[in-house]
């Protein structure tokens, strides 16, 4: 066992470190802040910041340099995760791109899909949406319907994408269609990526149990997008789709047991300023959360070491994604449990606001929805690593 | 980074299992498991435990021993939980503990090479009846005699009682500290009861002391008894993830080939998300043991919660890991000859060996909220 980072990864960390320090205002890092903003103008200051970011040299940690990159290691990119959840970073305006779109381009992409995607993602010149979901493909993703036929050397797409994170603010759509009519299940898909600023593409905010509107339903009528914007191949969309979602798989659970103990400790804080932090019960009930809590920071070690010896996590990512999902959700379900009636307010004394934790309990309730449901996470595991029969 | 085992502590862990699968499996374990009348303590194994060098993991070089830590030792605490192996070795284990962290060098030489060398079995008695297993659970009070301290009060249950030569009696002294003593269990003023377990993968017996002397371990205090009951959760918890393994393990063997409703029960949904989240579950606490473990050996500064989370995360593991191997076995798991019953009973015991749920979450709110 060594638990440690090397020299170089820890100096990484201080100047990254001293960076933020100088960089995010102080005001961001009041957990209300974001929520005194408008939606649109939140959006702008993220887009700028991120750029701004980039150009400080904190772009692409673990990507190669020719791609504009750090050429970091998988330990540099944890410490990065992690260092931007303790600063209380702003989050990624362009999370799906840069998470998943970039390393699928950088991998199966053409040359020109190189040059034209990567540089302006990096740049948050163009914000990338995942075109995924449809009102009737969700967990069952092969069942999607938007059709794209060619016409000329472009396709011409029609039908509805839905849950598009993004979607308002969104200038490209990376979507799976069905280029081959009537292909049924995971044959005849292709990956095209979508101008949204074209009259062909309408998005609709959707409001979410939170309030927030960070998703949308996206239609397509008769939009157009080149026969060269396909990624990885036309007919190849069910493949591409599955190596962009393997890109998921990394050491994020560090980054994510940062921000989700910063959450333990404010809501003890809670509980301690309504004197309940005494409750032997609810104190039992929040120890076994924390308790899972360690666990997942013990498991990203785990996953960290496993990239850094060039291992496969195959469907590890699955157990990983499990295991963090629950946890920071049953966190919050003790929140409720912890605060009783006085958390139905959002200052229910002076001195004490609780919109921020409200807001993110209300969050927790997607994260076992989104990327990969957790029943369809459990039928992973239990197929692919335990091989029960399907 | 790097959080894993190394190939040599691998290859323990291999050793140890391929030992067990073929020289010890679970037929010999269901013989010690039944002969409610024996000690317990097959000379076979103990003897393989010996030339294995699988006593002597924890005593320094100098003492004849390997001189290795924490984390190697789990290796092989793991492989006694997966196997449900009978016999004195965690307590023999810990007893060498608290004579390399509190003895004199003449006590080390005395009891360490012995102990390494499978010529001492020990045990440790740390907590009465009820007692937590902490300084305000012991159950035993030394005065100063003339020629001594003098040991009065209960221990129970104590692991191998009627086997070892040497225990490790915890006291209350009269300054309102704690000390730890070697005390011979066969010394007339000591009374060694047997109990009558469930769990026959080990035996269990009562220490009643009636002023019985006791050598005192110089630098033992109740910081040392709180390491000492750390080393001891860890390794309980090592024992409980290799049992948690192996209820799960063999739980998924039986249901991929059990046939009810034309369909092998295993790809019934509930039980294939049940399996799915245990798994889940046991890999944590295999996690956390590790993790634990390590905290220990490299003092780090979370070493406390570490092993509270470990000894509580594989609590639970095992528990909720063993009951499902009866239930997905259905009638057949609920039988004296099917082995889930080994696994189930010995992870009831150790659940609560070391420290239960309710004081390892305890502690951990009082190291998260109080601090
Ligand atoms: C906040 C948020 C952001 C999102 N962002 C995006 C985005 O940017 N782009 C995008 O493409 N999509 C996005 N999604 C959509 C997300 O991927 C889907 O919601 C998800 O795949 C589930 O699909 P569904 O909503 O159609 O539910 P369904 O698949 O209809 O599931 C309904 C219920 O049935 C369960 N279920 C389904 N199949 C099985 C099965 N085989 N066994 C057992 N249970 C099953 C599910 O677990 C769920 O509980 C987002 C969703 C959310 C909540």
């Amino acid at each position: 066992m060594d638990l440690t980072f090397t020299p170089q990864e820890e100096k990484f960390r201080s100047e990254l470190r001293g960076w933020l320090d100088a960089n995010i205002p102080a005001a961001w890092r009041d957990p209300g802040f974001w929520r005194t903003v408008p939606d649109d103008e939140g959006f702008e200051l993220r887009r700028d910041w991120e750029r701004r970011k980039y150009e400080a040299g904190y772009g692409g940690i673990a990507w190669p340099t020719e791609y504009g990159g750090l050429g970091g290691t998988p330990g540099m990119k944890a410490i990065y995760d992690e260092e931007m959840a303790l600063a209380r970073a702003p989050l990624s305006a362009n999370g799906l791109g840069l998470t998943f779109l970039a390393p699928t381009v950088m991998a199966i992409g053409t040359d020109q899909q190189k040059r034209d995607i990567i540089g302006p993602m990096l740049r948050n010149e163009v914000i990338w949406c995942q075109g995924f979901s449809e009102p009737g493909a969700g967990s069952d993703l092969a069942a999607l319907r938007t059709s794209g036929v060619l016409d000329g050397d472009e396709y011409v797409v029609n039908g509805q994408k839905i849950w598009t994170t993004n979607a308002m603010h969104g200038d490209k759509l990376f979507a799976l269609v069905r280029t081959e009519q009537g292909s049924e299940a995971h044959r005849g898909i292709s990956m095209l990526l979508i101008d949204m600023h074209q009259p062909g593409v309408e998005a609709r905010p959707l409001r979410q149990i939170s309030g927030a509107s960070e998703f949308a339903e996206v239609f397509f009528t008769d939009a157009r997008v080149k026969a060269s914007e396909c990624l990885g191949g036309v007919g190849n969309g069910w493949k591409t789709a599955m190596m962009l979602l393997s890109f998921e798989r990394g050491a994020s659970g560090i980054s994510q047991y940062a921000t989700f103990r910063r959450g333990y400790d404010e809501i003890v804080a809670a509980a301690r300023r309504l004197g309940r932090d005494t409750d032997p019960t609810l104190r039992r009930e929040l120890a076994s959360r924390l308790v899972e809590l360690e666990c997942l920071r013990y498991h990203a070690m785990h996953v960290l070491t496993q990239v850094e010896q060039g291992r496969d996590l195959g469907s590890e990512s699955s157990i990983t994604k499990l295991q963090w999902s629950e946890a920071y959700q049953k966190l919050f379900e003790t929140f409720d449990h912890l605060l009783g009636l006085d958390g139905v307010v959002t200052s229910p004394v002076e001195d004490l606001d609780l919109a921020s934790l409200q807001y993110e309990a209300f969050w927790t309730r997607s994260v076992t929805i989104w990327g990969g449901s957790s029943q369809v996470q459990r039928n992973i595991v239990a197929e692919r690593v335990l091989g029960l029969p399907r | 980074m790097y959080f894993a085992l190394t190939d040599e502590q691998r290859a323990l862990a291999e050793t140890a299992r391929d030992y067990l699968a073929d020289r010890f499996d679970l037929t010999a374990v269901r013989a010690v498991f039944e002969d409610t009348a024996g000690d317990g303590h097959p000379a076979e194994l103990w003897k393989a435990f010996a030339e294995q060098g699988w006593l002597a993991v924890l005593v320094p070089e100098e003492n004849d021993g390997i001189g290795l830590g924490l984390l190697d030792a789990q290796v092989l605490a793991r492989a006694f939980g997966t196997g449900a192996v009978p016999g004195p070795w965690l307590p023999t284990v810990l007893a060498g503990e608290a004579v390399r962290l509190a003895g004199s060098p003449a006590q080390r030489a005395a009891v360490l090479g012995p102990l390494a060398a499978g010529e001492l079995v020990a045990t440790v008695a740390l907590r009465a009846p009820g007692g937590s297993f902490d300084q305000s659970g012991v159950g035993v009070t030394a005065d100063a005699g003339p020629g001594g301290a003098r040991l009065t009060g209960t221990a129970s249950p104590v692991e191998y009682a009627g086997v070892a030569r040497t225990a490790v009696v915890a006291a209350k002294e009269p300054d309102g500290g704690i000390g730890l003593y070697l005390v011979d269990p066969a010394s007339p003023s000591v009374t060694v009861t047997a109990l009558d377990t469930y769990d026959g993968t080990t035996r269990l017996g009562g220490l009643v002391l009636d002023g019985a002397t006791g050598e005192r371990l110089p630098e033992s205090n109740a910081a040392v008894l709180a390491e000492l009951n750390r080393r001891g959760a860890v390794l309980t918890a090592a024992d409980l993830v290799g049992i948690a393994r192996a209820a799960l393990t063999r739980t998924i063997e039986y249901d991929k080939t059990r046939v009810q409703f034309g369909r092998p029960v295993g790809g019934f949904q509930v039980i294939k998300h049940t399996l799915a989240d245990l798994h889940v579950g046991v890999l944590m606490a295999e996690h956390a043991v590790l993790y634990a473990a390590h905290a220990v050996d490299a003092e780090l500064p979370d070493a406390e919660l570490a092993v509270a989370v470990a000894k509580a995360k594989a609590g639970d593991a095992a528990q909720r890991a063993t009951a499902a191997m009866i239930q997905y076995h259905g009638g057949i798991g609920y039988t004296w000859e099917h082995e889930a019953h080994f696994f189930y009973k010995r992870a009831k015991r150790l659940v609560a060996t070391f420290g239960d749920a309710g004081e390892h979450l305890d502690r951990i709110a009082a190291l998260s909220i109080d601090a």
